[in-house]
Formats: C-alpha cells, structure tokens, sequence
C-alpha cells in the first residue's frame, strides 16, 4: 500500500468510519455496559487506522474487519480478567442443524399465537438483555448475522471456526434466545402458556 | 406459467421454479431444516426457489417460517434502537489524530 498519509486518512474515513454505528452495536452486545463499549470502540478503530496501511481493501470488508479487531480486542480484555467461563462443546450433529427441525417453542406459541403478536409487547431492553445473558460464542454468531446481516463465511473467518460452528452457533443460540423471550413472554402474560409444551 | 399449470403440477407432486424445470418436492421435515439457512441467504445443495415453494404453501412449516421471521425482525428493531452516542464520534476523531500525528 503505497498510499500517502492524507490519502490513507481518507481512505479510512470514507470506508471505516461509516461503520460506527454496527461496530458500537457489537460492541455493546460483547461488553454488556456502555463505558466498555466505548472503550473497546475506541481501541478497535485507533488500532484500524494504524494498520490501515496493511488492509487489503475490498468491497463491503472494512465492516467485517473492523469486527474481527473488535472481537480480537474483547476477548483479549476478557481473557486477561478470567480464563473462558464457558466450554461450548461443537457437536453439530447432537443439538445443532442435524437434530430436530421442529421448533419446540414455535409448537408452543402456534397453539396460542400463530401471527407471534407477543413479540410486539415484549420491549426492546428485554430482548437486548436477552441477546447478552447467551453465551459469548452464540451472542457473537446471532449479532453477527441477525444484527449486522454479515454471511456466514465471513462469520466463520471473524470468529476463526468452520461454517458447519457457526451455523451450529447460530442454530442453538437462536432457540436459546426464543425460548428465554417465550418464557418471559409467558410469565408476563402476553401469552398464555400452553400445556405440553414438548411436541 | 399458467394458473392451471402450477396447480397440475403441485398435485403432480413437482413444481416448477422461474426457470421452468421441474424442481422435486422437498418433505416438511426437510423444509423446516432448511428454514434457517432459507432466511440467511445461505441455501446449498437445494434451491432457493425450491425451499420457499414448499414453505410457502406448507400449512405446517408456514407458520414456523412466519414466527422466525417475525422474531429476526424483533430483534433488528430492538437492535437498531441503540446508536453510537454522538460524543464517541468526537473522542474517536481526536484519538485517530492524535494516532496520525
């Protein structure tokens, strides 16, 4: 890259910053608070703009890299306070895409909901919460692609594990989520429980 | 395609995609296995097309394909609510310049 500094500053601007906005989303959603989200913002974009000169520039991939640095920057921070509180065992084929298809929890609300009108009652602070109480390797997948709309090939590279982890992440971390926001829907009364809520 | 046509071949047990070429029926349980992938995008080894013609007229997997997507649509707009305070875009400008000094 043989760009001056003005040109790479600009560069930068023009296709680094635009991103802010997703960057402090995920962000928020790895630290939980918004004081670390401003922090880790604040690391993940100075050490972009200081390695700016080694990106390998392409259509749409700034937004990827700038969360791969975010991510990177997160766990390292996390690693140094505590080893990793959770071991997610990757088994794809025992609770992943491979097994039952059938959504037990959508069973239960078609039975009571069919068009999921509960989801309008249920305010968007509960299921941000929701999104944060899952754990770090599904929290990541779900924001990543639910969020930010990212492909899983670029999930997959961002949290350096095979597609097959990723969709197994997102599988699970997706029933988890809807099974957290079903209960609570329930205990609140926007929906009525259902009896036998097992197909 | 005609009206006629698409009903003959959806009780023939095909359908056809934009193409024209008979595309084979999928069963429910593989359908509901592929709603996830369906939604992102993310279809391989069975077409687009082919996965949303049964989940479309599917009076069982229909509704499952509805709540997800109602749900990925909760979680977008609750997503979305939360911006980027406006003074981090200060704070961050001046770190960059300072980092480019």
């Amino acid at each position: 890259m043989t760009d001056s500094p003005a040109a790479a500053a600009a560069g930068f601007e023009a296709e680094a910053l635009p991103h802010l906005d997703a960057v402090y989303r995920f962000a928020l959603r790895l630290s939980g608070s918004p004081d670390q989200a401003e922090d880790l913002v604040q690391e993940t974009f100075v050490r972009a703009y200081k390695a700016w000169g080694q990106y390998a520039r392409g259509y749409g991939a700034a937004k990827s890299w700038l969360f791969t640095i975010c991510r990177n920057v997160s766990l390292r921070g996390r690693e140094r306070r505590q080893r990793h509180d959770e071991i997610v065992t990757e088994n794809v084929g025992r609770d992943g895409p491979g097994s039952n298809p059938v959504n037990p929890v959508w069973v239960s609300v078609l039975g009571v909901d069919p068009e999921g009108d509960f989801f309008e009652s249920i305010v968007e602070e509960r299921i941000i919460q929701a999104i944060d109480d899952l754990p770090e390797e599904y929290r990541t997948a779900v924001v990543l692609s639910d969020l930010e709309g990212l492909p899983y090939a670029d999930i997959a590279e961002l949290m350096e594990v095979p597609v097959g982890t990723v969709k197994s992440r997102l599988f699970r971390g997706r029933r988890q989520f809807q099974s957290v926001l079903y209960d609570y829907a329930v205990e609140m009364g926007y929906i009525a429980a259902r009896a036998g809520t097992d197909e | 395609m005609s009206f006629l046509d698409k009903l003959k071949s959806l009780f023939a047990g095909t359908r056809q995609d934009d193409g024209g070429s008979a595309l084979p029926e999928i069963p429910c349980e593989e359908a509901l296995s592929f709603v996830h992938d369906f939604l992102d995008g993310e279809l391989s080894g069975v077409s687009q097309n082919q996965v949303k013609a049964h989940l479309d007229a599917c009076q069982r997997c229909y509704p499952h394909l509805h709540l997800e997507e109602v749900f990925r649509e909760a979680i977008r707009r609750a997503g979305t609510e939360q911006q980027d305070p406006a003074e981090l875009k200060v704070k961050l400008m001046e770190l960059l310049a300072e980092a480019g000094a």
